[in-house]
């Protein structure tokens, strides 16, 4: 069964066509990978899915069965979709462990008034969440920094926590962009790792951008290439990697086919 | 000195985890003999300059709901402190209202008022809302320097002062006791919601609005929501403002300079920090009586200090202590886990 599903998803910037009739097609509890030259549109993608821009009229974005392209953020977020972002946007002078709560937010089970009325009830919940988010913390390595400013933590940490604040919001689909960007490649490694644990143990469906091919064709079970805002190839790792258009997309039309399989191998 | 504070954080959250108001009683408490001792130590004075005091925490208390926690640089707060002043007063002289009545009608009209200060927030940022919270906030200040309803040039005399009974709050000392108790019962609820998730929404917003609303926050909601939570304290802080012995109001209380004043409190005492902006208010208001005498310059030296606290001390003294403190333990809790590793 399809979580989700787009139809006809375009987006323009005045005259750029950013993303233009682009069907994607994401199962359920699957990890997805989508990938793309530079200013191909992938996050583009992730900022029309997530609502931070809307997509152009006439786009369909289908998640669970419910109809999202005209929702804002927040509402997509309840619904279930959160993402991590390429340059983090970590809220850096709040601490570890408030990043991860206010992941929590829609999840919250009291009204913005009851601070006011109730200041037993928020405390013991707000304990409550804090329990279970240290828990989550221990799970990334973090625990020991919940209560220091993100701001202080090192750039893998950071990405980590990132990764926790989106788990935090207790997604279905989770949308990472670039998540191993500015990690060597023994952590990139590691942070798979993580990511792929983190899938079984809260049951996510997820959609990587990533640059680093190795890690893509190694990790995805489907593959969804972008250039220039169009979707030009879908499908296993296999079938992508020797795809005409996929490849002329990467590395010009001069180049031939040998050479290029030597590249992605190496 | 930082071992100093953190003894005290340290007792505070003791008897907290005995019953979560109990820091709060004895804090109260402790301030209930403050103007006898002022009045028979110094004089009376400085207990009129404690009532204003308690009025300035109220009032950077909640400005620093909505500029230190969530960001947003408004400089229309002495607008609606002057709405909450203005409103309480008239209901009191036209209608005859006890204070006990128009002071809350002051208090939801300010928060009103709080709405339309904070709709520019939902599509502007940074300079540019401050600029249109300036105009709205000095809108007011002229709206009442032009209109012989709302006192004109003249300001408006002879506000009644609060009575329960027939005990009349018509002395300093009395005063004291409504005031304090106000700006107590202001900054605890101001922790209650910053310390929810409530608060937590307020800084994400303040650090990231986009991530905050991929985080699944409501940020046009929770911005307006800031304004008016602050509203409400300028307005309960106007109102107690007007009905304060002599219970004279008028314009000049409202100008720029003052909010400027009022924006120092919070900058010096630390931006997102609700202690700071309680050690910010008693200090300027301090400062502010001390320096009367050159009053022309005063502007030149509060506009100096800013400057200066901005770019050495950004977080403010509040800010200061806290990051200390979070050093200290963290690095003890380092301490401990090697010692028992």
């Amino acid at each position: 069964m399809a979580l989700l599903e787009t139809k006809g998803l375009s987006k323009s910037f005045g005259g750029v066509q950013a993303l233009q009739d682009v069907d994607v097609h994401i199962e359920e509890g699957s990890i997805h990978g989508l990938i793309g030259p530079n200013g191909s549109g992938k996050s583009t993608f992730f900022n029309v899915i997530s609502g931070v821009y809307r997509p152009d009229s006439g786009s369909s974005v289908l998640f669970d069965n419910h109809e999202i392209s005209q929702l804002p953020p927040h509402k997509i977020t309840e619904l279930g979709i959160s993402r991590t972002f390429q340059l983090l946007r970590l809220f850096l002078e709040m601490t570890v462990l408030e990043n991860v709560m206010v992941g929590y937010h829609c999840h919250t089970p009291y009204g913005f008034l009851s601070p006011i009325l109730q200041g037993s009830k928020v405390r013991e919940a707000d304990e409550k969440i804090q329990d279970e988010m240290i828990e989550m913390l221990q799970f990334l390595g973090l625990a020991s920094y919940a209560n220091l400013p993100a701001g202080e933590l090192s750039g893998g940490q950071r990405r980590l926590l990132s990764l926790g604040r989106a788990i935090a919001m207790k997604p279905k689909l989770l949308l990472l962009d670039e998540p191993g960007a500015g990690l060597s490649p023994v952590n990139v490694d590691h942070l798979m790792h993580t990511i792929l644990s983190l899938k079984e143990k809260y049951k996510l469906t997820v959609v990587v951008v990533e640059h680093i091919l190795k890690v893509v064709m190694n990790t995805c079970e489907r593959i969804t290439v972008l250039d220039h805002g169009q979707k030009i190839a879908e499908g296993s790792p296999e079938e992508v990697k020797n795809d005409h258009a996929v490849i002329e997309a990467y590395l010009g039309r001069e180049m031939a086919d040998e050479d290029i399989r030597q590249v992605i191998r190496a | 000195m930082i071992g100093f504070f953190t003894g005290v954080e340290a007792f505070f959250t003791g008897l907290s985890r005995i019953h979560r108001l109990l820091p709060w009683i004895l804090a109260y408490l402790l301030l209930l003999p403050l103007p006898f001792l002022l009045k028979f130590g110094i004089s009376e004075y400085y207990v009129d300059l404690a009532n204003r005091a308690c009025l300035f925490i109220l009032l950077s208390v909640g400005l620093n709901i909505v500029k230190g926690f969530c960001g947003q640089v408004t400089v229309g707060h002495i607008g609606l402190y002057a709405i909450g002043a203005v409103t309480s007063a008239l209901l009191a002289i036209n209608y005859q209202l006890p204070f006990w009545v128009s002071a809350p009608i002051a208090i939801l009209i300010t928060g009103l008022a709080g709405i339309i200060v904070g709709l520019p927030s939902v599509r502007l940022e940074g300079a540019y809302l401050a600029l249109a919270t300036l105009g709205l906030g000095e809108s007011v200040r002229i709206m009442i320097a032009v209109t012989p309803a709302f006192g004109s040039s003249t300001g408006i005399m002879m506000i009644p002062e609060p009575k329960i009974g027939e005990f009349i709050f018509n002395s300093f000392e009395s005063y004291y006791y409504l005031v304090m108790t106000c700006a107590i019962i202001g900054i605890y609820l101001s922790f209650a919601i910053l310390r929810s998730s409530t608060g937590r929404a307020f800084q994400a917003i303040r650090e990231d609005a986009i991530a905050a609303s991929v985080a699944g926050i409501n940020v046009p909601f929770y911005k307006l929501l800031a304004f008016v939570i602050s509203a409400l304290y300028a307005g309960l802080a106007g109102a107690l403002f007007a009905h304060m012995p002599p219970g004279y109001l008028h314009h000049n209380n409202f100008t720029i300079i003052e909010m400027v004043t009022l924006l120092l409190m919070v900058v010096l005492g630390g931006i997102g920090n609700i202690w700071g902006g309680v050690i910010g208010a008693i200090v300027v208001t301090v400062i502010y009586d001390q320096t009367k005498d050159y009053y022309f310059y005063q502007p030149l030296i509060f506009g100096i200090i800013m400057v200066v606290m901005v770019v050495f001390m950004p977080h403010g003294i509040g800010g200061v202590v806290k990051q200390a403190m979070i050093k200290r333990k963290f690095i003890e809790n380092q301490e401990e886990s090697r010692g028992s590793a």
